[in-house]
């Protein structure tokens, strides 16, 4: 950690030199990493990322600055230039300001049940060459490379700010991405896929890993040696957990960010059809409720307090199929009129803290998987995909199946390949007539910000049924 | 801070203890102005040191970075676990390094990036006077050394001056365009700002028409080439075929894969672009090198590791681990500027996009979402502005199907396009689909 008196004196000169809002944020990102292909070590690596970020908000206008030079006189030096970008953007008569909020004065730390530092690096190592070692993967494919990565971090943060904020956290996270590529028959293709969440080694049970890569394997197997091109046309589709997540995060959660609907991101990641729907509006049925929620434990995007101060809790983006909260930083918040509901993120030192999510998903319903299927006449079920995107107005999303099969009144019957729904957020809210009870959370990292910001979440839902969607 | 003196401490404490090394610091100093609505969102700067460390011994590696002034803990780590390492499939010993050190600074740039006062940048573009714009300006004044057991000890200085603008008209139009230079030049982004405003304005002044799903010619703008392009060349990548995340194969090399009409130049001597440099991470001379010449596939972009294990030589560029392009230059075609549309004839003027992901990297099966003008075209004509629609298909046979390209050439680089890159619109045969 560092010298608080260095944050506390920075503020000081902001505050005494114009400064109408100051915050001080050390942070320090620290970890290990390596990659393993088909079984080898490839090599291994160490980050640390530490630095002082500040900001000032003076003459309306708000500066950021960032230095990794840890000095009282080189934090002070960038204290005098976020003040200084701050004045500068004077001729713009800018009126940017923040919220008042119940700011948290806290510390607090995620506990590992199985401290990282119980393991050497080596023993880490060891344990994923050896998990390679154990793989059962699916033989009827040729499997021609296994790309293992796995990292620990920590991210260690103390803030503090002009109106009295005080946040200290200690956050470990574990995170695995791996990629499947395999050949059948000449034809080629590739799965990959992340794992993760905070907390300590415990997290690699909890992630069955092994499990994800033989499934997958599984998978790209029915992909290249069963599945038959899909049908196109208006059916009714099962979609699984992971599409449901990412959808969740795509058309639910960016659209709720309320700098996308300001505009403030509207050159990099774009706006948002929440600039015309207001909270009130219809956008789904019934059975659509979606939370973002940075309190669960043991999630990759968990905080208890924001990187403004303000204590996180649960937000209600949709419920009942009714559009509700923005997500909130200081900012947006004083823009609108309202209160933050703790959306400030920044990835590290170097970075502002912008609106982002934490852990977004769809509130499970209480219908069976079978439920779900007994009822589809001339269907589809979509468990996993490769191919997503949606455009900036987070309207018309495209997901397509990866591992995807016909359902035949009520049954699943024969495997088909890429299948692409083509929705709109509203024609894929309005769909849903069934939400299954299981629950299950997936991994991203989330793009957002100039510089772009790849900050950890989780995204998740169960499954659904949508009825009359388009595939392509 | 001083470099050198930082590097000779480090080297010095490494030294003993690790017999293949790669000491890479940079010092940064820069400042962003981001606006939305037309002012100001932020203004952003940071002043940074980073270290990058690559560490061999007895086959075993080790590369780690650090965005902080006082890595010691970590590179006590990162030396003590060497040995405990095991041998690595992609090790191959550094060659000798014969890059040259390079200074390529604009003293305005510089000036402005250390210093953060970017007002007279604010007139000199006039920002102040644009309505319903957002966008990002940034000013980079950068220095590293490098220093290796291969007998690198290599400075280099340069500057950057980059950044797009996106222009709304009424409620559904808007233009996108991005400039990149390593000099201060206001001409640049005046001319990007101007092309931004020029297709919000032909978009708002058209009919809004409504797209079929379908095969179309299509003339993609540079923003979306530069987006294509460069998971093409990341694709010649030798890491990318050798992790299996490339539709190009070892194999592929000398053998045609696009259409003739299309060369692909990385260039790292070229002064316009940022990525100018005159030695890669290993040390070793950058130069000027065909990745596509006439569609055939001339090279892979190897460092010493990805040239062992696929045969071949460096080209100067690593990436420790995943050699990159530093400039990306498409050879331009001889359509004029002003003829653009009616090469086309009839068909789809695609302006900017962004969200490419692939459904199988393997096979170059992908799409990607256009944003802001998308024109339809009837007989050279604009005839109406459609909402977004996607590109689908294969990047391989998307860079087959290539009808003509432009002949001047635009300095890309925006949030899609993080590769300095020149580029001309290009006309293709490709699949869009639309609500």
């Amino acid at each position: 950690m560092i010298d608080q008196s260095f944050l506390e004196k920075a503020l000081d000169y902001m505050q005494k030199n114009g400064s109408s809002y100051s915050e001080a944020r050390f942070h320090k990102l620290t970890g290990f990493s390596f990659t393993i292909l088909n079984g080898q070590l490839i090599g291994a690596s160490y980050e640390d990322s530490t630095g002082v970020a500040l900001r000032s908000i003076a003459s309306g206008g708000l500066g950021f600055s960032s230095t990794s030079l840890l000095t009282k006189d080189s934090i002070l030096e960038s204290a005098s230039r976020a003040l200084k970008a701050a004045k500068s953007q004077k001729d713009f008569k800018p009126r940017i300001g923040l919220s008042e909020e119940y700011l948290a004065r806290i510390s607090y730390r995620v506990s590992e049940k199985k401290p990282i530092s119980d393991w050497s690096d080596e023993d880490l190592i060891k344990y994923f060459q050896d998990l390679y070692k154990g793989l059962d993967l699916d033989k009827r494919i040729n499997i021609t490379q296994v790309l293992l990565m796995f990292k620990y971090d920590i991210e260690e943060k103390l803030l503090v700010t002009s109106d009295g904020a005080f946040v200290k956290s200690y956050i470990p996270r574990i995170e695995v991405f791996y990629s499947i590529t395999a050949e059948y028959q000449g034809e080629r293709a590739n799965r990959w896929n992340q794992l993760g969440g905070s907390g300590g080694l415990e997290l690699l049970e909890k992630m069955k890993i092994a499990e994800n890569l033989e499934d997958d394997s599984s998978s790209l197997s029915i992909y290249l040696r069963e599945a038959k091109p899909s049908p196109t046309g208006k059916m009714d589709v099962v979609l699984g957990p992971e599409i449901v997540g990412l959808a969740m995060h795509e058309a639910a959660g960016h659209p709720s960010e309320a700098d996308r609907v300001l505009g403030r991101e509207a050159a990099q990641a774009g706006l948002s059809y929440r600039r015309r729907l207001e909270p009130g509006y219809k956008i789904g049925s019934e059975h659509v409720t979606v939370v973002d929620d940075p309190t669960i434990p043991g999630s990759h995007g968990f905080y208890l307090v924001d990187d403004e101060g303000v204590p996180a809790r649960p937000r209600y983006l949709i419920r009942n199929g009714y559009l509700e909260e923005y997500l909130h930083n200081r900012e947006t918040a004083y823009e609108m009129n309202t209160h933050s509901n703790a959306s400030a993120r920044a990835k590290e030192w170097w970075a502002e803290p912008i609106v982002r999510m934490a852990n977004t998903y769809l509130v499970p319903g209480d219908y069976s998987f079978d439920e779900l299927l007994e009822d589809v006449k001339n269907g589809m079920y979509i468990k996993k995909y490769m191919e997503w995107n949606i455009d900036d107005y987070r309207w018309r999303a495209r997901y397509v199946g990866l591992e995807a099969y016909l359902v035949e009144n009520g049954r699943i019957t024969r495997p088909v390949k890429n299948p692409a729904l083509e929705v709109n957020s509203v024609e894929f809210f309005s769909s849903i007539d069934a939400v299954g009870k299981d629950l299950a959370f997936y991994t991203g990292t989330c793009g957002k910000g100039e510089p772009g910001q790849g900050v950890p979440v989780w995204f998740g839902g169960p499954h659904i049924r949508m009825r009359g969607v388009r595939i392509i | 801070m001083n470099l050198e003196e930082f590097a000779k401490k480090l080297v010095e404490n490494i030294k003993g203890h690790v017999p293949e090394y790669i000491v890479q610091l940079e010092a940064e100093n820069s400042v962003m102005l981001k606006l939305a609505n037309g002012k100001p969102s932020v203004t952003q700067s940071w002043s940074e040191i980073s270290v990058n460390l690559y560490f061999a011994k007895d086959g075993k590696m080790t590369v780690s970075s650090f965005r902080t002034s006082s890595p010691d803990e970590a590179i006590e780590k990162s030396i003590q676990i060497l040995d405990k390492l095991t041998p690595s499939p992609l090790y191959a010993p550094l060659p000798e390094s014969n890059g040259a050190p390079y200074w390529l600074v604009d003293e305005n740039v510089k000036e402005m990036a250390i210093s953060g006062d970017i007002s007279q940048m604010i007139s000199d573009l006039s920002l102040t006077e644009l309505t319903n714009s957002a966008g990002a300006i940034t000013l980079s004044y950068k220095s590293q050394l490098l220093a290796g057991s291969n007998g690198a000890w290599l400075k280099g200085e340069s500057t950057s001056f980059q950044g797009y603008l996106r222009i709304f008209r009424g409620d559904d139009a808007s233009g996108q365009w991005s400039w990149t230079s390593t000099r201060y030049e206001p001409g640049k982004a005046k001319k990007a700002i101007e092309k931004a405003v020029e297709l919000a304005e032909t978009c708002q002044s058209l009919p809004q028409v409504k797209l079929e799903t379908g095969n179309y010619k299509v003339l993609l703008s540079p923003m979306i080439v530069g987006n294509l392009l460069q998971y093409v060349t990341m694709a010649a990548s030798g890491a990318s075929m050798i992790f299996g995340m490339s539709f190009f194969r070892p194999d592929d090399i000398k053998q045609p894969v696009a259409s003739e009409q299309l060369s692909i130049i990385d260039d790292p001597h070229n002064e316009d672009l940022p990525g100018y440099r005159l030695f890669d991470d290993e040390g070793i001379k950058t130069f000027r090198k065909h990745i596509l010449n006439r569609g055939i596939l001339e090279n892979i972009l190897h460092n010493s590791k990805t040239a062992r294990l696929l045969g071949g030589e460096t080209t100067g560029n690593a990436g420790i681990i995943q050699p990159t392009p530093f400039n990306i230059i498409v050879e331009p075609g001889d359509i004029k500027e002003e003829e653009l549309l009616e090469a086309l004839g009839d068909g789809i003027y695609a302006t900017n996009n962004w969200y490419t992901r692939f459904q199988n990297y393997v096979e170059g099966t992908f799409s990607t979402v256009t944003r802001d003008a998308l024109l339809l075209v009837r007989g050279g004509k604009p005839v109406g502005c459609s909402k977004r629609a996607r590109i689908t298909g294969s990047l391989r046979d998307l860079i087959r199907n290539i009808v003509g390209l432009g002949k001047e050439l635009w300095p890309i680089q925006w949030w899609e396009v993080s590769i300095p890159s020149l580029l001309p619109h290009i006309i293709v045969k490709t699949r869009i689909t639309a609500e």
